[in-house]
């Protein structure tokens, strides 16, 4: 039975090239912006040039490095020849310096666990909402806690012979103090810089400072039995 | 001749299938644009538009578009080296001496590799500071913070099970002190060791352990944290802007510009 | 200038702002850096190996079966068991190609014959170095992965050493090195486990220091820990640097720690008599083949004698002649371990051999020599550094008790990392330059080193770094199934009176009986089996070498004819071969044309006498032992079972197996049964 097509079904060219769309908005779903009046571009093209750009960019670096220098490679595994020193990755070796230190509970679980808890609570913090310099107000109280505070963290170092942590914590709590007797009017541009750091500036590049230190002397400055050497000594 | 390879461009362009897979087509309008992005599986995490102030260099130094880049180069070179590498004691030493000696390109993969990681996991200790002094994570950024400092112990814990895998003294004793930390943990801390070694000590389990992490189980949870990361900087409101940063004030068609 | 300048960076800036033409020249630079590591590859050494040797090869005769064996490409020998990862034959190309043994230029000059196939062990199980590396530096001298470097050809015998832990032929250096680390008493102080789990024992003899007063003088003690080879020159008792206070306090302590031994001295009245004839202590020093074991230099200064015991030319500077007396009559009373037999001599003769003995001395040795008298601080300040040198660790000294590993252990030695190694300035940065120098000049590494110096000279040297490199973990590793164990020594000791007799004789000394003793003189196990009890009785009484070209003989013993009886009956009945009886053939009664064929065979078709002597007027054989007299020294069904397979009766003999036939080796036994004492030999 063959029957004759007796309609013809047609779309429009154009609903096949895109589809029908309903654009839609909800309220409250996502966060209103405030600044309307801003230049903006397309992140296509725009955005995502640069950003395969700067991949590229890294790329020849990275391959660069890979055809100058070869990845080490030490002799097979032997559990009873213990190089001197066992070293962590260089990531890890701050933590190492610590564990020199303290005892294992205190450098190795009780001090990374603390970084881990901090980093994650930061901005839950209402303190660094302000982000106002942090002696521009109640100077005298709290120019009285930060030196307790790093006094106290300064002598527990001293306390424990702890000098390469000891040396940055003292270099950080000079510059509190320059921070102190700075005011957004002080004539010289850095004290006017520090003037206007507040609290969560001051730990985090602390604990920067620390982490910088403690993993190049790590890294450099430890030889046999952890022991202190000069790298540029063979 | 230009003209005839922009002719077959276009052509291809408009051809059915072309069309079938990038529904964008053809076209710089903004709505092309807008509609690369938005049909993009990928693409379609980010934003369709961004500050025009954010792209130079100094706001964001690109840190997290080059760990995501480090990561990338990872993956792929990643995959390669395990073509050559057997996850067990006598073969994965002289697997990695093969790949230096006799694999093409063997030891380049190697070095690749070898240097990504270390450079990942400095870009992401970089892009976490930045990211700090920025404060860019105050609100409504406090969660993809908090996702972002996940994704660092994750690049901090794939850089070390990678540690292990060339079985050689440097990558033996560096996992030997590290779970020796490990087994500080008061109580629990034998157990945790013996569960990341899968053993007392670092042997052939601890090995097979640590490449199963290495190349399945932490890579798969840094594409989830990673798609969660890029999704929220979209719906969090775009990449943060500081006051104090210089703006580009729009002229009267804002959303029409389109040269820069 | 300057607004070139500027407009340069004016430029530049203006270029760095349009992204799209930057990401052009980026990515051609990124493209043109990833095609470099191919070509890397593609201009690697090995690669140029290869070509250089294919162009060294198109002038030779042999090109075209020298280029059919040419494969291209990594090459490699590949043995899962053995760890080998064998890369070397790809730069070595032509390592198997016999015709090119004689090239010059390396790397494409054939190996050498040995005995070992490449196929079989690879290359780096001898060599070192690092077989999986493709570069000539990696390969040779690996400074990235811990990798052992090439080893010097010099101490290529060590790696022999790995697997063959018994006297090899091929090995000379290694066999030597082998006997000095036990006759040194190296391993008194440092323990050296080998792969089978035994450690190696010490071959010195160090005497026990107990009752020192009674043997020497406190000077003699002060001189000889001063510089021993002054003393003697073959003197296995090494230098330790001491000062002259150290040295002198030492002596102090030994002397004032010496208790008087039962036996030790004899009395002064019967060590004074009526002075012996010198010509008959030198006759008795002769019979007696006291040269066997120690050595005197003669009037020309050469060291004459066998090194066993020690050196005589100025013992008569060293002993008293109480305690040489009382020595000579049982050396076991001053020491039990002693390999000196006791001679059983007449007091006549003990007499006559010591005045003879005590002779050889030196009157310069020691002139100089003057100490005062210990104060208890002295003594006491040498015990403590009889204890600091360890010097209970080779001698036994009453109230010292002796050390445990008072050396560091040397059993992994010959695969130290040289990471673990502290050189001196200037220095070869290796583990065999290391362990050379350790062994010439142990303080060269600082004062604080206990070590003492040994009297070697540069082929010893070599020897003792060339054994003790063969121990390397690698010989631990490889299957149990390629281990040579060395040969191990038993404690079998003979049972009953005779078997004191034995003892007393220090039969040991030289003799080998079911696996225990020395190798000086032939094993006896068998002996029962071989030889004829008249024969046994006769030499036993007169002891005469079978070999001619002999020094070293068997000393004679005056044994009483009880004794000698005792010993022969006991070792014709104990020490019998299992495998065959030794009376199935008879000693007399053999058919003459039997005996005709036999000495046939004997001059013809197995040519016997190129090594034996039947008859000395013709024969000129000096290698195997003379015939002449053997059908009264060895039963037949001996020379019959030892013609038919020498090596199973006498393992190691050089005798070749001929692999005769039954009626071959009767006819042969029959001919040499007609060879008898008295007998007119074979004419």
């Amino acid at each position: 039975m063959t029957t004759p097509k007796d309609f013809k079904a047609e779309i429009g060219s154009d609903m096949r090239v895109s589809q029908k769309r309903v654009l839609f908005i909800t309220r409250r779903t996502s966060p209103q912006v405030k600044t309307h009046d801003e230049l903006k571009v397309q992140t296509f093209p725009e955005v995502l040039i640069r950003a395969v750009l700067a991949v590229e960019v890294l790329l020849v670096a990275l391959v660069t490095m890979s055809l100058l220098f070869n990845a080490p490679l030490e002799g097979l595994a032997n559990p009873t020849n213990t190089p001197n020193p066992a070293k962590a990755p260089w990531y890890f070796l701050g933590l190492q310096e610590m564990l020199h230190y303290f005892p294992p509970v205190v450098a190795g679980v009780i001090i990374p666990g603390l970084l881990v808890v901090s980093l994650i609570v930061i901005p839950y913090f209402d303190i660094n909402v302000e982000a106002e310099g942090f002696f521009l107000k109640n100077r005298k109280q709290r120019f009285l806690w930060a030196m307790i505070v790093s006094g106290t963290l300064s002598l527990f170092l001293l306390v424990f012979d702890v000098y390469v942590a000891l040396v940055p914590t003292l270099i950080m709590a000079g510059l509190l103090l320059t921070a102190a007797y700075s005011t957004p009017e002080t004539k010289n541009r850095f004290r006017r810089y520090l003037a206007l750091k507040p609290i969560s500036w001051w730990i985090m590049t602390w604990f920067l400072f620390e982490l910088f230190v403690l993993t190049v002397v790590g890294t450099f400055f430890r030889g046999p039995g952890w022991s202190w050497v000069l790298p540029w000594r063979s | 001749m230009p003209g005839t390879f922009a002719s077959y461009l276009e052509k291809l362009e408009n051809s059915r299938v072309w069309r079938s897979i990038f529904r964008s087509g053809r076209g710089t309008s903004t709505l092309h644009n807008a509609l690369a992005i938005q049909q993009n599986v990928f693409l379609h995490l980010f934003p369709t538009k961004v500050r025009k102030r954010m792209l130079g260099l100094g706001a964001t130094w690109y840190l997290g578009t080059l760990t995501l880049g480090t990561f990338i180069v990872l993956v792929v070179t990643g995959v390669l080296l395990m073509l050559y590498y057997h996850p067990s004691v006598p073969l994965a030493y002289s697997d990695v001496k093969d790949l230096q000696f006799a694999v093409s390109s063997g030891l380049f993969l190697r070095n690749l590799h070898r240097w990504s990681a270390h450079a990942m996991v400095f870009l992401a200790f970089a892009h976490m500071f930045r990211v700090f002094y920025r404060g860019a994570y105050r609100a409504p950024r406090e969660f993809n913070w908090v996702v972002g400092v996940v994704l660092l112990l994750l690049t901090l814990l794939l850089s070390y099970t990678g540690y292990l895998l060339p079985w050689d003294q440097l990558a033996f004793w560096a996992i030997t002190v590290g779970t020796n930390i490990a087994s500080a943990v008061p109580l629990l801390g034998d157990k945790i060791r013996f569960l990341l070694l899968g053993g007392n000590l670092v042997n052939a389990n601890a090995l097979l352990r640590f490449y199963v992490l290495h190349t399945v189980i932490l890579p798969l949870a840094a594409f989830l944290f990673l798609a969660v990361h890029f999704w929220r900087i979209r719906k969090d409101g775009g990449l943060y802007v500081r006051e104090s940063e210089p703006g580009v004030k729009a002229k009267k068609t804002s959303e029409e510009q389109e040269s820069l | 200038m300057q607004t070139k300048n500027t407009s340069f960076i004016a430029s530049l800036k203006a270029f760095l702002r349009d992204p799209y033409r930057v990401f052009g020249v980026v990515s051609v630079i990124l493209l043109l850096l990833l095609t470099i590591a191919p070509a890397k590859d593609y201009f690697s050494e090995w690669h140029g190996f290869q070509r250089q040797y294919l162009r060294f090869i198109t002038n030779r005769g042999d090109a075209v079966t020298l280029r059919r064996h040419f494969e291209g490409g990594i090459q490699q020998i590949w043995i899962p068991k053995l760890g080998v990862v064998d890369r070397c034959q790809t730069c070595h190309v032509g390592l198997t190609e016999a015709s090119l043994y004689d090239v010059k230029e390396q790397p494409f000059r054939a190996h050498p014959a040995m005995p070992h196939k490449l196929t079989e062990f690879g290359c780096v199980i001898c060599h070192r170095g690092q077989g999986a590396a493709t570069t000539v530096k990696e390969a040779h001298a690996s400074e990235m992965a811990g990798e052992e470097p090439i080893l010097p050809t010099k101490y290529i015998e060590s790696s022999c050493g790995q697997c063959h832990h018994s006297a090899l032929e091929g090995t000379p250096k290694l066999n030597l090195g082998r006997v000095m680390l036990s006759r040194y008493g190296c391993v008194h102080c440092h323990t050296v486990t080998l792969p089978d789990g035994s450690k190696m024992q010490a071959t010195d003899d160090p005497p026990p220091l107990t009752h020192i007063a009674d043997k020497t003088t406190r000077e003699w003690v002060y001189a000889w820990l001063k510089d021993p080879v002054a003393y003697s020159a073959t003197a296995t008792m090494p230098n330790f640097n001491l000062s002259d206070a150290d040295a002198s306090d030492i002596s102090a302590f030994l002397m004032a720690n010496s208790k008087p031994g039962v036996g030790d001295t004899m009395a002064v009245a019967e060590t004074h008599g009526p002075a012996p004839d010198p010509t008959a202590g030198a006759s008795l020093y002769g019979e007696s083949f006291c040269a066997s074991c120690h050595a005197a230099q003669n009037a020309a200064g050469n060291l004459v004698g066998g090194d066993l015991g020690p050196e005589l030319t100025r013992v008569g500077n060293k002993v008293k002649p109480q305690w040489l007396m009382a020595w000579m009559r049982n050396p076991q009373k001053y020491d039990p371990n002693t390999p000196m037999p006791q001679y059983r001599w007449s007091d006549a003769q003990l007499k006559t051999i010591t005045a003879f003995v005590m002779n050889k001395s030196d009157s310069d040795y020691m002139a100089n020599v003057h100490l005062q008298p210990a104060t208890p601080a002295q003594i006491a300040h040498g015990k403590a550094l009889v204890v600091e040198y360890g010097c209970a660790s080779c001698h036994e000294i009453a109230g010292v008790p002796k050390p445990d590993n008072f050396g560091p252990d040397l059993t992994r030695i010959g695969s130290k990392p040289v990471v673990q190694l502290v050189f001196l300035p200037g220095m070869e940065h290796s583990l065999p330059a290391y362990l050379n120098q350790k062994i010439r000049q142990p303080r060269s590494f600082g004062s604080s080193f206990r070590m003492p110096r040994y009297n070697f000279n540069t082929n010893q040297v070599e020897a003792v770094t060339t054994e003790l490199l063969s121990h390397t973990d690698r010989s631990f590793d490889l299957p149990a199934e390629l281990q040579v164990p060395t040969v191990r020594e038993t404690n079998y000791q003979p049972a009953g009176h005779a078997g004191q007799l034995m003892t007393d004789l220090n039969c040991f000394s030289c003799h080998r009986i079911n696996g225990h003793g020395g190798d000086m003189a032939p094993d006896l196990s068998w002996e029962g089996t071989s030889v004829q009890s008249p024969w046994l009785d006769e030499f036993l009484k007169n002891p005469n070498t079978l070999r001619p070209a002999l020094i070293r003989r068997m000393p004679k013993f005056n044994f009483t004819d009880a004794e000698r009886k005792e010993l022969t009956d006991y070792i014709m009945n104990v020490y019998q071969n299992p495998a065959f009886l030794r009376d199935e053939m008879p000693a007399t009664g053999y058919a003459p044309d039997l005996v005709e064929k036999g000495r046939q065979l004997f001059y013809s078709k197995y040519a016997c006498q190129s090594c034996h002597m039947v008859n000395p007027d013709v024969d000129k054989g000096y290698i195997g032992p003379t015939l002449t007299k053997v059908g009264s020294r060895l039963n037949a069904s001996w020379i019959y079972h030892y013609l038919k397979d020498p090596q199973a009766l006498r393992p190691g003999t050089v005798e070749p197996n001929q692999h005769m036939s039954d009626d071959d080796a009767r006819a042969l036994t029959a001919f040499l049964m007609m060879q008898k004492s008295g007998s007119k030999g074979a004419k």
